[in-house]
């Protein structure tokens, strides 16, 4: 038969293929739109979430970071006494790092906190216990370790931001599942609203398939303009959110940091280029394979 | 070229379309399949297409056990055969020429080969001046001329037409079946669903007589009306 010579490229070929997406894509001018706007306010919702989220995994590992245990001598505790908490402290592997502060520094740090604010030169003995500052290598282990100083011989006292630590442990376990569950559901919208436009698209040229049936062209040819829709509106809308989404942090990130400066968010160090092609690649599938179902259904029946 | 054996169809609300119909149509031939509407003379040339599977028995078209093919291998079996219907199934926003080219792109054929069929094909059904006017700037027998034409731009062994003439006024209807019997003549084999009486009686070609879903006879050189071919040949 005729297809002989398809190693070359054929020009006519991808001529008239292109022509086919590009009816394909206006012919259903206001659809279109409705599907491109779409995914691009999912693209939005999607993106400030993932950007929210890595700046608060940023943040939260600042926090954890932060984590310290203070664990107080006893005031009556001898020096070699100390040096068995000492020892016990480096004994164990989920510690990091172990400071010692002895008395006199403890005041001397207290001094220059309070400075202004109480008059520290009224204190004519110093009230402060020798402590250690410890510092955790996982987080999730603070509460566990903090424990176990507790029961070292001659501290008399453990302390650590108890409420603070499981509060943002509890928010970290639970920021994941949700994440998930409403990554998926903006996902699941915007795909059924592409594969409605498709379906729009396939009902109003199924003529032009039921010929394209007819004189023998395979499914996948049939198939390949409306996933070139579909990635297209998919890559649209995206390219639309992307733009939105950079003034939006262009112009808004700023003035949340300097609104809300205890907010602990470091945006500095997310990776804004991986996030877009991530965005990107997200728009691109949902809308391909969206279509791919929307004719695939029609080619079924 | 066609072979049918024991061809059963039931349709799913239970009507029974055909009734354990067996033929045999050789290379080359030209046959009538004729009988009242409903007598399932569509639903035997949707079989041959594979637009439907049988309920029951063989169907071989071209070689192909076309009851047994598997879905993927349709678009194969359709680009060996040409399909004609009474509404012409044309493009309206596609000229003739786009129309016929379309049977062509859309299986993937090189353009020059697009380029080298596509006149040769206008050219059979005499429609190469006309090839940049669009469907609803035609005739109904020009219409039908373009279809004829796309149907054969792959050079097809087999031309299947339901109803060519349905939409036609005598004199087009004379034109496309003056058409097809050129087209015949070039060696491919047409099947022609009618109940077009006159077209029939004046080709005087086989005639495979549907009834109720069941074949009820087959006559070389047969008339429309049994009777009046019994009649005819009796008296002649």
């Amino acid at each position: 038969m005729k297809n002989e010579g398809t190693t070359s490229l054929d020009w006519g070929r991808i001529r008239f293929f292109l022509g086919e997406v590009q009816r394909n894509f206006t012919r259903n001018a206001g659809m279109q739109i409705t599907a491109i706007g779409t995914v691009a306010v999912t693209i939005v919702m999607l993106g400030v979430f993932l950007y929210a989220r890595s700046a608060f995994i940023h943040a939260e590992s600042g926090i954890f970071n932060q984590i310290e245990i203070s664990a107080y001598a006893d005031p009556s505790a001898t020096a070699p006494q100390e040096d068995t908490i000492r020892t016990a402290l480096a004994k164990d592997p989920r510690i990091l790092s172990v400071t010692f502060v002895p008395k006199r520094e403890g005041l001397a740090q207290m001094r220059r906190l309070m400075r202004g604010e109480i008059d520290t030169s009224l204190l004519t003995e110093n009230p402060l216990p020798d402590k250690f500052r410890i510092r955790v290598r996982d987080a999730q282990e603070v509460p566990a370790v903090a424990q176990s100083i507790s029961r070292l011989p001659h501290v008399q006292n453990v302390e650590y931001g108890r409420q603070v630590v499981q509060r943002l442990l509890q928010l970290a376990a639970v920021m994941r599942p949700v994440g998930i569950a409403v990554i998926v559901l903006f996902l699941l919208v915007a795909g059924i609203i592409i594969s409605n436009t498709i379906r729009l698209t396939v009902f109003a040229r199924r003529r032009e398939i039921s010929i394209m049936q007819l004189v023998g062209a395979t499914n996948m040819y049939i198939r390949m303009p409306f996933i070139c829709e579909g990635l297209l509106a998919g890559i649209a809308g995206t390219a639309i959110a992307v733009g939105a989404l950079a003034l939006a942090r262009a112009s808004l990130v700023p003035k949340i940091a300097s609104a809300l400066p205890w907010l602990p968010i470091n945006t500095v160090a997310i990776d804004v280029s991986a996030l877009v092609l991530e965005l990107f690649a997200v728009g691109a599938a949902v809308g391909a394979v969206a279509s791919w179902i929307a004719v695939g259904r029609y080619l079924r029946a | 070229m066609i072979s049918l054996r024991g061809v059963s169809l039931v349709y799913p609300n239970g009507v029974r379309a055909l009734d354990n119909v067996s033929l045999e149509i050789g290379k080359g031939e030209f046959v009538f399949l004729v009988g009242h509407s409903g007598t399932g003379k569509s639903s035997l040339l949707r079989l041959l297409y594979r637009e439907m599977g049988p309920s029951s028995g063989h169907i071989i078209v071209d070689g192909i056990r076309v009851d047994r093919l598997a879905r993927g291998r349709i678009p194969a079996l359709r680009r060996h055969l040409g399909v004609v219907f009474q509404d012409y199934k044309l493009l309206n926003d596609k000229t003739v020429w786009e129309n016929v080219a379309f049977a062509l792109q859309v299986t993937g054929a090189h353009t020059r080969d697009v380029q080298r069929q596509v006149p040769r094909a206008l050219d059979l059904v005499g429609l190469g001046h006309k090839s940049r006017m669009y469907p609803d700037e035609l005739s109904g027998g020009e219409q039908q001329r373009t279809a004829i034409a796309r149907a054969l731009v792959n050079n097809p062994k087999l031309l299947l037409c339901d109803e060519p003439s349905g939409n036609l006024d005598p004199a087009n209807t004379t034109e496309i079946m003056e058409l097809l019997r050129r087209i015949n003549l070039k060696g491919t084999t047409v099947l022609v669903a009618t109940h077009n009486q006159a077209v029939v009686d004046r080709m005087r070609r086989r005639v495979v007589r549907l009834d109720n879903g069941r074949v009820i006879t087959d006559e070389e050189r047969g008339y429309y009306f049994l009777g009046l071919g019994q009649d005819q040949i009796l008296s002649g």
